[in-house]
């Protein structure tokens, strides 16, 4: 008998073309006579541009064309913002600037040239002259009404005011002994997908057929919208995403240069393809978080939570991409974090910068209301004099799931869920009661050991469709092939998560066929019918049920046939390993295949061919969770930050392949750790980018990560027959605060309660310093 | 960004001053400059190569001469742009006596942008720093040859 493979954790199907090189991004599609785009790109913040001058540009020789914003950005729709909240100020987000341009790295013109380095050489002899205008950068001045206007026909930077929350948080906050305040930041991140974008453009005149190459994540919801903003018939236009390396949220948008290459295309006749480079991925691809915000929490004496607020300033950018202004509102659904809570009141400012665009990043919205009610969870233990762990445990619901789902005061029912559980083994695996005496011993010898712990839940498979701008649920045919060879058509777009393996695993122990026999599609609009693509966690949770319900549906139809074959009563047959059996007669699933498709022999009801489609709506989110565990010790001298321990136990319901799962969470820590630590994209007074390179961006490397302790718990999700939550975005949601906690504790004895990220060792260096100086 | 520092040239202070408002000499002592030219009262339209690292390109600038008072003080303002990107900048000059030697002591305030504020921020600074020790070096050079 076959074995199962389904919980087991098989190496990836994906990677030995990946490491041997032989996987196909866009830049590795070459099509003939293809013209190679360079953009020019604002050097400027915000300025009205007075002229563009391409005439020496255009003269070079190899140079095809080269559009300007005043040429291409009326005969191209704006660029989609998906996203509504009620009074929402929208700017005209053209595909390229015209008179103004708003942030650095703003396209003003793109040349179209016989290859890149023509292209980019005559890039450079484009003139553009420039008036300056004053700058706007922070997110909470910009609200104040003295402050320039971004956006002179909106007349102020302010892009929507919201509040959000349940109960009464102004009685709640009475009702507590006490009240912890705290201003928190959440900078701008760099999502850098190893991939940047790129895209590649061909246009058949004869056949009007349009086929757009690009890096996302989102083919299908992108195809619409680039025929939408084209004016050009979406059954014309075949969008597929090849191999994407990575997105991190990045690629969950719609692009002006996506519409402005297939414009072209058309225009020109003639393929064209565009790369972008890591310093316009840095300008031009959107970043991350970007809030300031305020947080108050009430606590009585026992550690009893009774009201959370967060007054919260949300750096827009200066003007929304695909779902910039829905980014906050996810940070407001998940205030109340793994505790009962009462009341809770979000009060958004969302405001227009100079800036990039901010919108999805790993996470999106919900590490920055992990992040703040951690560390508010902290702030009321240390004013307490309360352990960090007895105040979570205090405020925990008991076990929950289908029965009792867990209600929170931000509207949300959570679906499944044992928090002491995830909890109690991560203290038992860290030695948690150990540990501190360590510490303590540590801190008398003149070491500085931190230990920070983070219990957090997060909003996963995204999700029903009224609770999404453009539909929540997923698709997935299966065929079986007269061969027996298992095709599998996910509308999820996986670029790095493993799907083709997970989704291949489920398909095998359904059918008795093995990994081998099954292959997954995706991304590719002209091939697999419409889907909604890979972000917020969703691909295995609903791109996975789907497959998992037209597995179903096809188990039904083959089981009908294979008892026709055996000649007995469909209810009689057992399906085991891949062989339908009725009272000791057999038939294969090979030999349903056949007749399915040969068709000779088929139920007189019945039509021929084994294949299943299924669109599969969540009734619910689901809610994944866990317990985070760091050990930090401080280099007195130096400020140096060292990760010594780093434990994670995190429940995302039932585990397809826990090596994937167990991928998804380092990644994501790794990720956290460069948040907490060392990230941080800047703009300099005057609006600039300086740090618009890998050599001042600091992602983690390699040596910085630390070995990292994993386990899990497995609590079912409700919400799906597979039980299955999601598990991209718990690393990124759950380190934060613990590598933040654990460095504000190694200082607590200094009286730190809170430090700001990226926590660099000069910051700490500081307060070494400042509180020698203080005690001599 | 900020520039500052004192240079300690051998010479009167009347000289230090003259050599420093001379396009001419001006011209030979700016590491790159390949041409200044008059274009108004105490206005100079420059053209120099310059770079940082990798990030290398022409400039032209206007250079502009502000608030002079001979010998002790002028305002210096410099706009230019380039390919690689952009330099606004101004600052002050005073020239003190310090027995029989001139020291220059200069501040400014500096801002870059476009590929120069992207990439070459953090060396900003040390080519700057670079480049006014080459400038004072070839200007303490031209008031010897042109004292005798």
């Amino acid at each position: 008998m076959a074995e199962k493979v389904v919980g087991k954790g098989i190496k990836r199907t994906e990677d030995p073309r990946l490491i041997q090189g032989l996987a196909h991004y866009v830049d590795d599609i070459k099509l003939p006579d293809t013209l190679h785009a360079v953009f020019v790109r604002s050097i400027y913040a915000h300025a009205r541009i007075k002229k563009v001058d391409v005439a020496a540009a255009q003269k070079t020789p190899g140079v095809v064309a080269v559009y300007t914003g005043k040429d291409i950005s009326q005969k191209i729709g704006p660029v989609p913002c998906g996203a509504a909240i009620p009074d929402m100020k929208q700017p005209d987000h053209r595909v390229m600037a015209t008179d103004k341009v708003y942030w650095v790295g703003h396209p003003i013109a793109v040349v179209f040239a016989e290859n890149k380095y023509v292209a980019r050489d005559a890039a450079d002899k484009i003139e553009v002259d420039y008036e300056e205008l004053p700058v706007v950068l922070d997110e909470e001045k910009a609200a104040d009404p003295k402050s320039p206007v971004i956006h002179e026909k909106i007349g102020s930077n302010i892009a929507y005011k919201l509040t959000a929350g349940e109960g009464d948080i102004e009685a709640a906050l009475k009702a507590a002994d006490k009240i912890v305040r705290q201003k928190i930041y959440h900078k701008r991140l760099a999502p850098i997908a190893m991939e940047g974008r790129g895209v590649l453009a061909r246009y058949y005149p004869g056949e009007q057929e349009l086929t757009l190459w690009t890096s996302t994540q989102i083919p299908h919801l992108a195809r619409t919208q680039i025929s939408l903003m084209l004016g050009f018939p979406e059954n014309k236009l075949r969008l597929i995403a090849p191999e994407v390396g990575g997105g991190f949220g990045s690629k969950l948008n719609v692009y002006a240069e996506e519409a402005i290459m297939a414009y072209a295309s058309m225009q020109l006749g003639r393929p064209v393809k565009w790369i972008e480079g890591r310093r316009e991925n840095m300008q031009g691809t959107i970043h991350g978080r970007g809030q300031v915000g305020y947080i108050e929490i009430g606590c009585k004496k026992d550690g009893t939570i009774t009201g959370f607020r967060y007054n919260v300033f949300a750096d827009m950018g200066s003007y929304f991409q695909l779902l910039t202004p829905a980014i906050p509102t996810l940070t407001g659904l998940m205030l109340s974090g793994c505790y009962k809570i009462p009341a809770i009141q979000m009060n958004v400012t969302a405001c227009f910068t100079n800036k990039m665009s901010t919108d999805a990043y790993r996470g999106a919205g919900r590490p920055e209301a992990t992040y703040v009610i951690e560390r508010a969870m902290d702030l009321v233990a240390a004013e307490l004099g309360m352990d960090v762990v007895e105040v979570r445990r205090k405020n925990f619901p008991e076990p929950f799931g289908a029965e009792n789902p867990f209600k929170v005061a931000t509207g949300l029912f959570y679906d499944s869920g044992n928090y002491q559980g995830a909890l109690d083994k991560a203290l038992k695996m860290a030695d948690y009661t150990n540990l501190r005496v360590e510490q303590k011993k540590a801190r008398a010898a003149g070491r500085l050991i931190g230990v920070g712990v983070s219990t957090y839940v997060e909003i996963c498979a995204m999700g029903p469709s009224p609770a999404l701008p453009a539909g929540g649920w997923e698709s997935a045919t299966v065929r079986i092939e007269p061969t027996c060879k298992v095709t599998i058509l996910t509308g999820a777009s996986p670029h790095g998560q493993g799907q083709e393996t997970s989704f291949s695993q489920i398909a095998a122990d359904e059918l008795g066929v093995t990994v081998n026999d099954c292959t997954v599609i995706h991304g590719d609009t002209a091939v697999v019918q419409y889907g909604i693509g890979t972000f917020g966690s969703r691909a295995t949770a609903v791109g996975g049920t789907a497959v998992y319900l037209a597995l179903q549906k096809l188990k039904a139809k083959a089981t009908g046939m294979a008892a026709h074959m055996l000649g007995v009563d469909a209810k009689t047959v057992t399906f085991d390993d891949g062989k339908f059996t009725s009272g000791g007669k057999s038939v294969t699933i090979q030999e349903v295949a056949l007749n399915a498709h040969l068709a000779k022999n088929l139920p007189a009801d019945m039509e021929p061919g084994l294949s299943a489609t299924t669109f599969f709506e969540p009734k619910n989110f689901t809610f994944p969770f866990g317990t985070h565990i760091c050990v930090v010790e401080i280099d007195p001298e130096t400020g140096e930050i060292q990760i010594q321990r780093y434990i994670a136990v995190d429940d995302c319901g039932k585990v397809i392949n826990p090596l994937l799962v167990h991928g998804q969470i380092h990644g994501g820590i790794v990720q956290s750790l460069g948040q907490a630590l060392f990230e941080e994209v800047v703009y300099d007074e005057q609006g600039q980018l300086i740090s618009g390179s890998l050599m001042d961006y600091a992602v983690p490397k390699a040596a910085q990560v630390p070995w990292m302790e994993l386990d899990r718990t497995e609590t079912p999700s409700p919400v799906n027959p597979m039980g299955v939550k999601g598990v991209g975005e718990a690393g990124s949601i759950g380190a934060t605060p613990a590598i933040v906690a654990a460095v504000v504790d190694a200082l607590a004895h200094l009286g730190v309660r809170h430090l700001d990220m990226p926590i660099k060792p000069e910051h700490v260096w500081n307060i070494l310093k400042k509180n020698k100086a203080g005690a001599a | 960004m900020k520039i500052e520092g004192t240079e300690k040239i051998n010479a009167t202070r009347e000289r230090v001053f003259d050599l420093l408002t001379d396009p001419a000499i001006l011209q030979k002592c700016i590491p790159g400059c390949e041409q200044m030219e008059k274009i108004g009262d105490n206005q100079y339209s420059a053209k120099l190569s310059a770079g940082v690292g990798p990030v290398k390109g022409v400039f032209t600038a206007t250079v502009s001469m502000q608030d002079l008072r001979r010998p002790d003080h002028y305002k210096l303002v410099v706009e230019g742009k380039g390919q690689p990107g952009f330099v606004k900048g101004s600052g002050e000059l005073n020239f003190v006596d310090d027995g029989g030697l001139t020291q220059v002591q200069y501040s400014g305030d500096v801002n870059v942008g476009g590929l120069l504020a992207s990439v070459g921020q953090r060396m900003i600074q040390g080519a700057a720093n670079m480049m006014s020790g080459k400038f004072f070096a070839n200007l303490e050079n031209e008031a010897k040859s042109t004292d005798s």
